[in-house]
């Protein structure tokens, strides 16, 4: 296995207009602080390295900092669990309903796009739609349709209806890379928030090839 | 390119025998049925069923269209070495013990002595065109002329196929055994049946696709032209290191084939009866747009196939002069029928019927099946007849499906295939 680190990875994503917004990475826990300030809190803070697969399950991501005192401290404590790393990524609390979406390589059709709602829905469920690249927008709202639970992107419990739209671009995006870019294997994005309004990655994990 | 192979007008068979109950025997029964000209080749044999055979396809004077070859694995590219020297047009190996016995090497060598002309197998059962009586197979017998053309990786599919279809009334234009397409694979036979006058539908048996994108550019074309159906089986592979990512783990079964039918525009069925309904539906009807009437004498089928229709997302529009499904109750004589049918077929936002019948005392099932015949051919929309039940019913089926109207007596049946007939715009 071979993890894109945290800026190649964003390089990457540039060139095919997948941005990461609100997010960084750091060294040093000044800059954090700073960062975090930009965007405002409530912030989340992760330890962002090639040796770590699950973060969550392994302590290396922490949620809802609400102020810079409680920032601080936290950047303290992980610094020091977790030696072996890129660095600290900083990123905006966000929210709206979490999706999943990904890419890989079939052996009989290549280069794929993977959609499905997150949480349970992807984990257990396995409710997820694919199509084979490349795609169209008429291809991308279909697959996002195609899940069995598409209706909790509608009006939703009081919710409003997310924005299909961007969440089509994203799948686009994402197939344009995957065609061009043959030394990535596979890349997944979860979770991505979704509103009304706008689309947010808030983790990603990219596998190249060994030798790339 | 194809055209030698469906259409020779000489034909060489190699490996043909005189013993019953063989391969050698069974091609060379069918090949003579045909009005080619054929010439047996034989490397042992005197003479084949009266006529005269040849050691060596190269010692055949005349010009040869089509080479068939039915040999010991062992020889077939020694064969086929002389089929290239020949010239000829086309080949067709019947011999098993290629790829799919592990021998890569020999398929490989295969490929490299014919690349310059069309290969069918090798792995295979043949081809056959009903246009010009044409069994170039070791298939039983030839089916019925008609307009579906069938596609298969299984040999035994197709003969057991051609049977079934015996007390049908649909018929098929051409069916290809394919084998292991190591010359043409699925999609040239696509690309040559989307330009095939015989043929209006094409039906699909297939364990897997050997060249994924090529099949999705080309199904993707011909599925505009002619409706394509499938019936997959068995899974995909994924490579190991893609596991890793959710992408990866999850994609690892018949999802992306599915998927990939749907991209394409290519209608997926779960059984071989689904295809061979579903092949026959279009083979008689055109594909229409979302919204179906329902007439019925019971309302217990009217409400059953509601429910099917619902879970299937095919909409059951009001009717502008009462309700749908449309209970012309127990007592309801062909005249009520002919008066809720048509009033359905002149709404703009139905275009397919489902008309059930269920026996009842005053039922006139012959009478029915006449009107459902008269109007079909005045309005042209799809109809689907269901007369549910059996001996009573006999006469009025066969008045349908004379008429090119399919009869499903199960409800549920009834409903998928529509749900198969209908495309959104």
């Amino acid at each position: 296995m071979n993890l894109l680190n945290f800026k190649d990875s964003q390089e990457l994503f540039k060139k095919y207009n997948i941005i990461i917004k609100d997010t960084d990475i750091f060294n040093d826990k000044e800059s954090v602080l700073k960062f975090a300030k930009k965007i405002g809190f409530p912030v989340i803070l992760k330890v962002f390295s090639d040796k770590i697969v699950h973060k969550t399950e392994k302590g290396a991501v922490i949620t809802n900092i609400n102020d810079v005192n409680e920032l601080a401290d936290v950047y303290d404590s992980l610094d020091k669990k977790f030696k072996d790393k890129e660095g600290m990524m900083v990123q905006k609390q966000f929210d709206g309903r979490e999706v999943v979406v990904g890419m890989a390589h079939d052996n009989t059709f290549g280069p794929i796009v993977m959609f499905g709602l997150g949480g349970i829905f992807v984990e257990i469920l396995k409710d997820v739609s694919f199509r084979v690249c490349p795609l169209n927008k008429k291809d991308a709202l279909e697959m996002i349709k195609e899940i069995k639970s598409f209706e909790v992107l509608t009006n939703f419990r009081g919710k409003k209806k997310v924005n299909l739209n961007k969440l089509a671009e994203l799948l686009l995006n994402l197939s344009k890379l995957a065609l061009k870019e043959k030394e990535v294997v596979s890349i997944d994005f979860n979770p991505v928030f979704l509103n009304e309004k706008e689309i947010n990655i808030a983790d990603f994990r990219i596998i190249i090839k060994k030798n790339a | 390119m194809l055209n030698y192979i469906f259409n020779p007008k000489t034909i060489a068979f190699i490996g043909a025998s005189e013993e019953p109950k063989t391969v050698g025997s069974g091609i060379a029964l069918n090949l003579l049925q045909s009005k080619k000209k054929i010439f047996f080749v034989n490397i042992k044999s005197k003479k084949i069923f009266k006529r005269k055979t040849y050691k060596s396809i190269l010692d055949i004077k005349e010009k040869v269209d089509l080479a068939i070859i039915a040999v010991p694995c062992a020889v077939v590219n020694k064969v086929a070495t002389e089929c290239a020297l020949k010239k000829v047009k086309g080949v067709i190996v019947i011999s098993a013990g290629f790829s799919e016995n592990n021998n890569k090497e020999r398929e490989n060598e295969l490929k490299e002595i014919l690349k310059d002309i069309p290969l069918v197998g090798p792995n295979c059962l043949g081809i056959l065109n009903t246009k010009n009586n044409l069994n170039a197979s070791f298939a039983p017998f030839i089916p019925k002329k008609g307009n579906i053309a069938f596609l298969s990786q299984s040999g035994a599919i197709i003969d057991s196929v051609i049977d079934i279809a015996r007390t049908e009334n649909y018929g098929f234009s051409k069916i290809v055994s394919f084998g292991n397409e190591a010359g043409l694979d699925l999609s040239d036979y696509l690309d040559y049946l989307s330009k095939d006058k015989e043929t209006k539908v094409i039906a699909i048996y297939i364990e897997g696709i050997k060249d994924g994108r090529k099949f999705l550019e080309v199904a993707s074309k011909v599925s505009k032209i002619k409706p394509i159906i499938v019936l997959k089986s068995g899974k995909t592979e994924l490579g190991k290191s893609a596991a890793l990512t959710h992408t990866g783990s999850l994609a690892g079964d018949s999802k992306i084939y599915s998927s990939v039918f749907k991209q394409a525009g290519v209608i997926e069925v779960d059984s071989i009866e689904e295809l061979l309904l579903t092949a026959k539906t279009f083979s008689f009807n055109e594909p229409c747009l979302n919204g179906v009437g329902i007439v019925t004498n019971g309302g217990g089928f009217g409400v059953l196939a509601v429910d099917y229709f619902d879970a299937l997302k095919i909409k059951v529009p009001k009717l502008n002069e009462g309700k749908n499904p449309f209970d012309v109750l127990g007592d309801a004589l062909a005249d009520r029928y002919e008066i809720v049918m048509e009033a359905m077929l002149r709404q703009k936002d139905i275009h397919c019927l489902l008309v059930i019948q269920g026996l009842q005392i005053m039922t006139e099932p012959e009478k029915t099946a006449r009107i459902i015949v008269k109007l079909q051919k005045k309005y042209g929309k799809p109809i689907i007849a269901s007369f549910v039940g059996g001996e009573s019913f006999k006469k009025a089926v066969s008045i349908v499906e004379k008429n090119k109207i399919v009869n499903i007596t199960e409800i549920k049946k009834a409903v998928k295939v529509i749900r198969y007939l209908t495309y959104e715009k």
